[in-house]
């Protein structure tokens, strides 16, 4: 696959697989970069690291690396020994996540009943969400108008994903492995938009504060 | 003037669109517009029965657009209003016997002879809707005050925008200015909400209309009826009139008013 990509020749590929440390990763990647000469003819940079996990705020540093050199970052991949039998799930990025949030979908319009949206990254509506209506994101969601229809973020297991919308009133409402409805009987009424997003295992909603 | 093809449906079925059909055609006929009906419900067919022209029937539109019978044949010309004439649909076949194009075929060759052609859409999302559909330049979408009502219309209206009818327009029917009143039925503001689309007219419940349905004879042909009033107000909307949407609650409220102020008086 990444020959393929190189043969396109829009997309470069940087073997980090000897740096063990974050330390080692930046400074070389640091090296690398100077040395491709032509940053307008690269769009996308596949980087492999010798690292078992990264944190967030690693990744979000080697992004900017990349992003001041007028690359974007494709891929990610830690191809480093595993450093324990634990949990890697939670800490470790994965690159087909990464990926998934460098895209963002935009909908002008309203989804009506029946009409179904899926995207692996994120999704921001102009419109509303009516119900019948579904919306499948990897990502986050945006609604900038009425959610009434169903929506799923987070459609991979992330859980850090939110669901936002100008007024939401979901049919159901699903955040990663977490499926939730609103209260039955009583109708709350909220004037003002609301934010949805798992705290301590739970969906919770709250206020949007701009 | 340009010809209209009309597409009257809703998703759901028993809202009123053949009602609506039948006294949409009957209005504009009556203000002077040449109008045919075009009932698409094959297999179910029930246009010609509420018009009263169900034993005047010899060809059909399967008989139409499989040849055997010239379009002229076919048609039913009303026997109240000359410019009105209803092309029926078969009853011994089903939805398949037509195909989309067949239909847009069809419609193209009625705009040569009339103003407005109404079609009448039989429930559902499958091939008759296809059909019913196919050769429309705006959809009319009828629907009750009902949350069932309103989400198979959400549904429909997502359908015709992917087709390509994108103006579509509301009626909502059977409208129960009581209950809308008590909180008990969903408001107009509720369903526009929710379809977000332009708002063509609002027809009250009327018992009237089952008589006039049951006679076949559409209920604008009755000076009294209320809901006959609100079809011919709708059918002057769609010539393009002004005509403004509250005035029939309006009408209501003083009536309410005066209602209130005797209650008082008591």
């Amino acid at each position: 696959m990444i020959a393929v990509l190189q043969n396109l020749g829009t997309e470069f590929f940087i073997d980090l697989t000897e740096c063990t440390t974050f330390a080692e990763i930046q400074a070389e990647l640091y090296k690398k970069m100077e040395s491709i000469a032509d940053p307008a003819y690269v769009s996308g940079l596949n980087i492999v690291i010798g690292k078992e996990k990264i944190s967030r705020a690693e990744l979000r540093k080697i992004e900017g690396i990349v992003l001041d050199h007028g690359f974007l970052l494709n891929s990610l991949t830690a191809n480093g020994p595993p450093e324990q039998s634990g949990s890697p799930e939670n800490d470790t990025l994965y690159p087909e996540q990464l990926s998934q949030y460098q895209e963002t979908a935009l909908i002008c319009r309203n989804l009506r009943s029946g009409q179904k949206f899926y995207t692996e990254g994120n999704v921001v509506i102009l419109g509303d969400i009516n119900p019948g209506a579904e919306v499948v994101a990897g990502g986050n969601i945006l609604v900038m108008g009425v959610l009434r229809g169903m929506v799923h973020a987070g459609a991979f297991g992330d859980e850090t994903v939110i669901v936002a919308a100008y007024r939401l009133n979901p049919t159901q409402l699903r955040i990663a492995n977490h499926i939730t409805r609103p209260p039955e009987g009583e109708e709350i009424i909220v004037e003002g938009p609301e934010l949805a997003r798992i705290k301590a295992g739970k969906v919770i909603i709250e206020k949007l504060k701009i | 003037m340009k010809s209209r093809v009309l597409v009257i449906t809703s998703g759901k079925g028993g809202v009123g669109k053949t009602t609506t059909t039948a006294n949409l055609g009957t209005a504009l006929a009556m203000m002077g517009k040449k109008v045919v009906l075009l009932d698409t419900d094959i297999g179910l067919r029930n246009l010609d029965v509420v018009m009263g022209l169900e034993n005047r029937i010899v060809f059909d539109v399967v008989d139409v657009v499989n040849g055997n019978c010239r379009l002229k044949q076919a048609l039913i010309r009303d026997k109240r209003f000359e410019k009105l004439s209803l092309l029926p649909a078969a009853q011994t076949k089903d939805k398949t016997a037509v195909s989309p194009h067949q239909m847009k075929n069809l419609t193209n060759e009625l705009r040569e002879d009339f103003d407005y052609i109404l079609v009448d859409c039989p429930a559902g999302i499958e091939q008759g809707f296809r059909n019913a559909i196919s050769g429309a330049d705006n959809a009319i979408i009828v629907a009750t005050p009902e949350v069932s009502s309103v989400r198979d219309a959400d549904r429909i209206i997502g359908l015709l925008e992917a087709a390509g009818l994108n103006n579509s327009q509301l009626i909502i029917n059977r409208l129960r200015a009581k209950m809308v009143k008590c909180g008990d039925m969903m408001n107009i503001e509720d369903i526009i909400d929710i379809l977000s689309i332009d708002l063509l007219g609002v027809v009250p419940e009327d018992e009237s209309i089952v008589v006039s349905t049951n006679r076949g004879e559409p209920a604008v042909m009755e000076n009294y009826s209320r809901a006959g009033e609100a079809y011919r107000r709708i059918s002057r909307r769609i010539m393009g009139e002004d005509i403004p949407l509250n005035s029939l609650e309006e009408e209501n409220s003083i009536v309410n008013k005066f209602k209130k102020i005797l209650r008082l008086a008591k």
